[in-house]
């Protein structure tokens, strides 16, 4: 095994000095090369990160001898996830629904209940020709039945009421305003109704409470004079699942997804092949009918989520600007990976997996329970799917559910046997693994690099993972020819 | 009737010599073989039969020394060359296809063809008449699926046959037949030998190799140890040549002291003879054995105590306490230990080290909250290897680099290191040579007084009658008896083994 790491890390070395010299002005000036660019490196360190993650996964369940093709539309899946679990809305506070106006009488039939709509309370109209128009309440004839001052401007037959308030002040030059008294928060939204029918969206910046009134501090000038004798509604900001939840939600799903694999599998003895290919479908088609085929993203959460994916540990500074940072996803890589190979080689599950995957025949024999340590294996790898899927959508900012994750299983395979994985089972390392995605890398930034033609990309990483496994191959015939000589000599 | 000394030799083998990467398998090893005379090849594991035969059937080729047919050098580079010179080889495990027929197994890849197409008719026709010739009264068009062992292997014969075999490399042909299958089969190569064909005959078993031979060639370490003419074939001389030591006592039971019951079992239907139920009991320190004809139903009450199989129905006691037992990992918590019957595929994983099948099975009990001890795990292994007598140079090489008799000692220091009550093992010494054997036997002695109660399989019954202290007789799924050492001959394990159980002995 160690020979296996060594071998698979010499060939980065070499691919790497190789780039060097290839993308540099002079081959003897290989430090000034564009691979050796610190923006390069920072690209490929990030990219190394998210695609490592998926190796490492992908990894547990090759050492069982299994096999995972779903991890590239899991990948997808948790994307499309955390984007709608994280979905934020504004709605306003109280809204009601119109069932006609009847202009003639200059009565509105609402759903609200008894009392709900006050006398004097300010309502705005939505829906049909006569959206926008804000009516004053004279009163409420029977329930949910209300009389208006204004005449309205037609018959409706539905439509929607907004419960306003009105605007007391407002001061262009500190960007406050004062509305009477109604519940509002900082990241609310404030949608002001101007008299000549145009709506101004703000969001509050901060609230602070006055004797009967709210002044909030907002975020902009709406861009109208004449703000005095308008009238607002507060929109609650209403965003589906905080961050945190929706993280441990999208893993509790992956892990269930890999669950299911993992007992199909060992329960009712299915092929790995067949049910992660299945898989692959499934979740592929799950993430296009989620999002109606639209592309998916996180909005204005972009802001603070695109740190986790895209933010630099700065190490290099030139004043405030960050000649080099260590991109944030490869500090998770290396916990994830510490992580993983601890268990792998230190802790008596892992070595129950190596073990069944040699021969999971003699492992059962003596009494290991080989169903769970292999349900484990498909857990962890789904999980880590889940784990790097999340990190790409937000990386890639919006992703589009027919195409995000395409082939990612393939990358994460290979990546796996190159770091000395065999698909035979019972054989793996985590450094292994990492190296080997590195130079999966590696090789796709040559291709970018020397302007090799995109078209040739898979062509190139194929012969290259080939040569790969057939030098490792020779590598181990020779060695096994030379102590054969080495015996003869002595015998 | 061995050919007149003067003759040519059919097969001349000299000087031959061949090194895999850490073994030297074969030094200068010489051998002949007449026409028409059976001519046994004994060894200990890793004497180097297997080597020398897969050299003379084309499979491997050797490093130096010559092969002559029929006074040709010849150098065969594949199995098509050494068909070619009339030589065919028959693994111990067989090379059938089962999903074909009969007829087309023996001309597999030789097809007759007319028109281009297979001639189905010729196969029936030349089957036929090959399968008469050895005396099987077969329909060439049955599957190779629907036969016995026994009679597969016969298939097998008719292949080489079919090829026109003049010598015929049988390598370990009875390891799975039953007494009655071996019989046929030996009358079929006294028959092929009365036609002009030289058999070589590999087998651990002494009595088969007494029965048949005109002549012995003992292995040794890959050198050749001697040969033995007709008239010097005995077990004392095969065993001294083969060990380089006389072993005047193979088996020691020193006699059992009566203990309290360590596992009752009552009623116990097997998922594979669910018409019969089983009822027997194992005192510690008694070793019973589990006499009968392969496929008697032995296995499975092994298996089924270790929960590898789920019973259909009865009760198994540990020590007076009900046990259900529906795993390996129940079984092994409850303290039963099973040494199964394939080693390679379930007793050792080969591609670990020695020192990490001995502690697999019990890793759990020494980590810390999942983490590996490995100050325990070496200590494990090395007083494992030390008591067992494992001859390696570490317990850090691969398990599937030891001989057979390392391995089952390895595979018994995985469950000795956990102090089982009960210490299933399952045909013991399979394939292992004698000198270990017979350290296994000493160790069952020693397991046995230590109070382990002990319940094996065996198909020698040299082995049952020397080691058992009760024997326990299958036949087809039920018991048909029972013999306390005293009773123990030949004869009335035999009768029992063959014979269906009477209402009298399904009711002990």
């Amino acid at each position: 095994m160690r020979g296996k790491i060594l071998g698979i890390l010499s060939v980065l070395i070499l691919l790497c000095l190789f780039l060097s010299m290839a993308t540099a002005e002079h081959w003897y000036e290989p430090l000034s090369s564009k691979f050796l660019k610190l923006d390069n490196i920072m690209n490929l360190l990030s990219r190394l990160s998210l695609y490592g993650i998926l190796g490492i996964g992908v990894a547990f369940v090759i050492i069982t001898g299994g096999i995972d093709l779903s991890i590239g539309s899991l990948v997808c899946l948790s994307g499309v996830l955390l984007s709608i679990l994280l979905n934020v809305n504004y709605e306003a506070e109280s809204t009601f629904a119109v069932k006609q106006i009847t202009a003639t009488q200059q009565l509105i039939e609402t759903t609200a209940a008894a009392g709900e709509i006050p006398s004097d309370s300010i309502v705005r109209f939505t829906g049909g020709i006569g959206s926008g128009v804000v009516f004053t309440i004279a009163e409420e004839v029977s329930p949910g039945v209300l009389r208006v001052e204004e005449l309205p401007p037609r018959d409706e037959p539905e439509g929607e009421l907004t419960l306003a308030v009105p605007v007391r002040s407002f001061d262009v030059e500190t960007l406050t305003a004062e509305i009477s008294e109604t519940a509002a928060k900082a990241g609310d939204q404030l949608q002001i109704f101007l008299p000549n029918g145009a709506v101004s969206v703000q969001t509050i910046v901060s609230v602070s409470a006055d004797s009967g009134s709210l002044r909030l501090q907002l975020e902009r000038d709406p861009g109208k004079k004449y703000h005095t004798g308008s009238y607002a509604a507060v929109l609650r900001r209403d965003q589906f699942m905080p961050i945190p939840l929706a993280v441990l939600c999208v893993i509790a799903i992956t892990a269930a997804v890999g669950l299911t694999h993992g007992l199909l599998i060992t329960r009712l003895k299915l092929q790995p092949f067949v049910v992660t290919l299945c898989g692959l479908l499934m979740y592929r088609g799950i993430s296009r009918w989620l999002t109606g085929d639209n592309p998916a993203g996180f909005g204005e959460l972009q802001e603070v989520l695109g740190p986790v994916a895209s933010g630099r540990l700065p190490v290099l500074l030139r004043g405030d600007e960050v000649l080099f940072g260590i991109p944030i996803p490869f500090f998770l890589l290396l916990g994830l990976a510490t992580v993983a190979s601890v268990f792998l080689t230190r802790t008596i599950w892992g070595r129950y997996l190596l073990a069944l995957g040699r021969s999971e025949e003699a492992a059962r024999f003596s009494g290991i329970n080989t169903q769970r340590v292999t349900i484990l294996a498909y857990v962890i790898c789904s999980v880590m799917a889940g784990i790097s899927g999340m990190l790409f959508a937000i990386e890639f900012s919006s992703i589009s559910p027919s195409s995000f994750g395409n082939s990612f299983e393939l990358y994460a395979i290979a990546a796996a046997v190159l770091g000395g994985c065999s698909l035979r089972g019972g054989e793996g390392s985590i450094p292994g693994v990492v190296i080997g995605t590195a130079v999966m890398m590696v090789l796709y930034n040559l291709i970018m690099l020397l302007r090799i033609p995109q078209s040739l990309e898979y062509t190139i990483i194929g012969a290259v993972i080939l040569l790969g496994v057939l030098g490792d191959e020779l590598v181990r015939r020779a060695a096994a020819g030379q102590r054969l000589r080495q015996d003869r000599n002595r015998n | 009737m061995p050919a007149a000394p003067q003759s040519q030799p059919r097969l001349q083998v000299e000087g031959i010599s061949k090194s895999f990467p850490g073994v030297r398998a074969l030094q200068n090893v010489e051998m002949h073989l007449q026409q028409g005379e059976v001519l046994s090849v004994v060894g200990e594991n890793g004497a180097g039969k297997s080597t020398l035969m897969k050299i003379l059937a084309g499979v491997q080729r050797q490093d130096s020394g010559s092969v002559r047919v029929d006074g040709k050098t010849v150098s065969f580079a594949s199995v098509s060359d050494a068909m070619d010179a009339g030589i065919a080889l028959i693994h111990q495990e067989l090379n059938l296809a089962d999903n074909l027929t009969i007829g087309a197994n023996i001309f597999l890849g030789r097809e007759p063809r007319r028109l281009g197409l297979i001639d189905e008719r010729a196969i029936h026709r030349e089957s036929a008449r090959f399968l008469k010739r050895i005396g099987l009264s077969l329909d060439p068009g049955t599957l190779v699926q629907d036969l016995t062992t026994g009679q597969q292997q016969m298939v097998e014969i008719a292949k080489a046959l079919s090829i026109d075999a003049r010598v015929l490399i049988m390598d370990e042909p009875t390891s799975s037949l039953s007494a009655a299958e071996s019989e046929r089969l030996f009358d079929v190569i006294r028959d092929l030998r009365s036609q002009g064909v030289s058999i070589v005959y590999i087998s651990h078993r002494l009595a088969e190799v007494q029965e048949l031979s005109d002549r012995v060639t003992v292995l040794r370490d890959g050198e050749l140890a001697g040969h033995l003419a007709e008239d010097q074939i005995t077990h004392g001389n095969l065993v001294r040549l083969m060990v380089g030591r006389d072993v005047s006592r193979v088996f020691s039971r020193t006699p059992f002291p009566a203990g309290k019951v360590a596992v009752e079992v009552r009623g116990l239907r097997t998922s594979t003879w669910p018409a019969h139920e089983l009822n027997f009991a194992v005192h510690s320190g008694e070793i019973v054995g589990i006499a009968g004809l392969v496929g008697a139903g032995r296995t499975e009450v092994l298996r089924t105590l270790f929960g590898a199989d789920a019973p259909l129905s009865g009760e198994i006691r540990i020590r007076g306490q009900k046990l259900t037992v529906t795993s390996p990992v129940d079984a092994i918590e409850s303290g039963i230990a099973l040494v199964p019957e394939d080693r390679k595929q379930q007793g050792v994983v080969l591609d670990m080290t020695i020192r990490e099948n001995i502690s697999l099975a019990s890793i759990h009990r020494t980590a810390r909250s999942g983490f590996m001890n490995f100050a325990a795990e070496r200590r494990q292994s090395a007083d494992m290897c030390e008591q067992l007598r494992v001859k390696a140079p570490a317990d850090t090489i691969r398990t599937g680099n030891l001989s057979g008799g390392n391995q089952q000692k390895v595979v018994l220091g995985k469950w000795l290191s956990m102090k089982p009550h009960l210490l299933l093992l399952d045909e013991p010494t399979r394939g292992i040579d004698i000198g270990a054997k017979q350290e296994i036997y000493q160790l069952m002695d020693r397991l046995a007084a230590e109070g382990i109660a002990i319940l094996f399989v065996s198909s020698e019954l040299e082995e049952i009658m020397g080691l058992s202290d009760r024997v326990i007789i299958m036949h087809e799924g039920c018991i048909t008896g029972e013999l306390s050492r005293d009773q123990l001959t030949e004869q009335a394990i035999m009768t029992l083994a063959t014979r269906q159980a009477s209402a009298a002995n399904v009711q002990n």
